[in-house]
């Protein structure tokens, strides 16, 4: 699906007094199945921009569409049914106390809502289908889980729970999935399987994903585009070939060297 | 003396309800809920008055679920829609029910002169109507226990335990909180109602301020039945707080065994549940502090 954000704003009261105005006639668009990574400065606006298409923060007005299909109006929770999300805190994304596959099945029924008939009398869960198949997902994704279906994932190590938050964001076909500096929690080991996996589910599901990250590395390896944002515009848009042009230390000086985090890696 | 622990056991039955609505709503939905003592009331009231008009007792039974669920989806209503805290919400909503059970029950204390008659058909186990009693108030619970088991796992349940456990997760996973807090806490105050309405008949009456205390009643249960039980599973949970009440209340037969005089009771078991608080063992959302402790 297509995603087309047109017209955003979005402004906030200031400590001291008065307001800043973020995002004013923000425009964005992307094509189906492409693979954004959004970096930008801290307060540039990265998260928010994620959280108003998630829905977690209301625009002041514009738009935000789906295939055309606008979500303006839809609370945080009925957009999940389309947005798939992957937040920072490896705690944010799964529920501790319940199982791995009871987790995955959460996500895997979230296109509807578990209120209705099907949600008391739709059966057991997870079931033994359930299980086969979540079991067998983790399996082809590489993940060595497969057999701790019945482990609460609050006993998982936090690289653990961002992966199982990964596959849970992209059960239940989303049309569009966000990620929202998803490994910045993570050791540079658990950050390389996380990435890993991210750039496989997103190849092969074909969802529209839009990545913030503060880490060069990523934003020189990753994805179809790399957009910079800063005090909520847009100061640079750049396709993958376009992106060749950038070593980590021209990126580096056209972010800011405020912004250079300590896992960035100097060489491409 | 064999009476006074049968006695007990058909307390702790009939109370189990209570019990199990306080876990649903503490436990699963992390909701400190102080409704419980108006609906618990509320269930009893209805229950008897009903009775006490010829309506057979399983319908009145089913009226005092529906009122209860009634009370709760009103203070699951106040919390989500207009935003008021947990337990200042919990505290409106029962603040106004002690009228309404009142104007219900239309005087304080309805007297209920016979059991049920359908008590009269069970085998007696040797113990009388003690044991009679005893035995519908097993099924009923076991029936209780293996309802909500199930329906903890259906994908609702599901929904339910993840609204309670990481509610940003529910949220990112298309769960309305508004929805789910209103549906568990209408069926916690359903669970507790129909204990209300199983105490009015054990006892043979009831009265319009039979909810007093009723939260405590139901917090120890818990926690006296998980502390005992260690469950790991939501089955054994629900077991552990049935277990809980039942001990609950052989405590209490015990304190008065040993001459504790009945008006001392409920400080006796504020007191108790005090101690398990300010002694950390117990975490309660939104009634303890975890003292900087994860």
């Amino acid at each position: 699906m297509s995603l087309q954000v047109s017209d955003l704003s979005w402004g906030h009261p200031q400590p001291g007094g008065g307001w800043r105005q973020l995002f004013d006639g923000f425009q964005l668009a992307c094509p189906t199945g492409q693979f954004v990574v959004v970096i930008g400065s801290n307060g540039s606006g990265k998260s928010t921009l994620l959280n108003l298409i998630a829905g977690t923060l209301r625009a002041g007005g514009g738009s935000v569409a789906l295939d055309g299909r606008d979500l303006v109006g839809w609370p945080d929770y009925r957009r999940a049914r389309v947005i798939g999300r992957v937040m920072q805190n490896p705690l944010d994304g799964t529920a501790p106390s319940l199982t791995i596959a009871e987790n995955l099945r959460l996500a895997e029924c979230r296109r509807r809502s578990v209120f209705g008939r099907r949600g008391l009398l739709g059966g057991l869960h997870p079931s033994r289908s359930d299980r086969r198949r979540y079991a067998a997902l983790l399996e082809e994704l590489g993940l060595p889980l497969a057999d701790r279906l019945d482990t609460m994932v609050g006993q998982l190590s936090g690289g653990q729970r961002q992966t199982i938050s990964l596959v849970m964001a992209t059960l239940g076909q989303p049309q569009l999935l966000l990620l929202d500096e998803h490994t910045a929690a993570l050791d540079p080991r658990a950050e390389a399987t996380v990435m890993e996996l991210t750039e496989r589910l997103v190849r092969r599901l074909g969802t529209t994903t839009l990545m913030v990250t503060h880490s060069l590395d990523q934003a020189l390896r990753y994805g179809d585009r790399l957009v910079m944002l800063q005090d909520g515009r847009l100061i640079g848009d750049w396709s993958a070939a376009e992106r060749q042009q950038f070593t980590p230390a021209s990126l580096r000086a056209l972010y800011g060297s405020a912004t250079v985090g300590s896992g960035f890696s100097p060489s491409p | 003396m064999l009476s006074l622990w049968i006695g007990a056991l058909d307390q702790g039955l009939a109370y189990a309800g209570l019990a199990l609505g306080v876990y649903l709503t503490l436990r699963v939905l992390n909701f400190a809920d102080i409704t419980v003592d108006g609906s618990f009331a509320l269930g009893g009231g209805s229950a008897a008055l009903l009775i006490s008009r010829d309506v057979a007792p399983p319908l009145a039974l089913l009226a005092a679920v529906a009122l209860g669920a009634l009370a709760g989806a009103v203070t699951g209503l106040i919390h989500t829609r207009l935003g008021v805290n947990d337990l200042f919400a919990g505290i409106l909503t029962t603040t106004g029910l002690y009228t309404v059970t009142l104007r219900l029950m239309g005087r304080s204390n309805i007297p209920l002169t016979d059991p049920p008659l359908a008590i009269g058909h069970l085998p007696d186990l040797g113990l009388g109507p003690d044991g009679q009693w005893a035995l519908a108030l097993l099924l009923v619970v076991a029936g209780l226990i293996g309802f909500l088991a199930l329906m903890l796992a259906t994908d609702l349940g599901l929904a339910l335990r993840a609204l309670g456990n990481n509610p940003v997760m529910a949220r990112a996973n298309g769960i309305s909180t508004r929805r789910g807090l209103t549906v568990g806490i209408a069926a916690g105050n359903g669970l507790v109602a129909l204990a209300g309405a199983l105490v009015a008949l054990y006892n043979g009456f009831a009265d319009s301020a039979m909810g007093i205390g009723s939260l405590i009643l139901g917090l120890g249960a818990v926690i006296v039945g998980e502390s005992v039980l260690r469950p790991r599973s939501v089955p054994m949970a629900l077991l552990a707080v049935v277990v809980g009440s039942v001990l609950f209340r052989a405590m209490i037969a015990l304190a008065l065994q040993l001459g504790m005089e009945p008006v001392d009771l409920k400080l006796a078991t504020a007191l108790l549940l005090l101690a398990a608080l300010a002694l950390g063992r117990v975490r309660i959302p939104g009634l303890s502090d975890s003292g900087g402790r994860p």
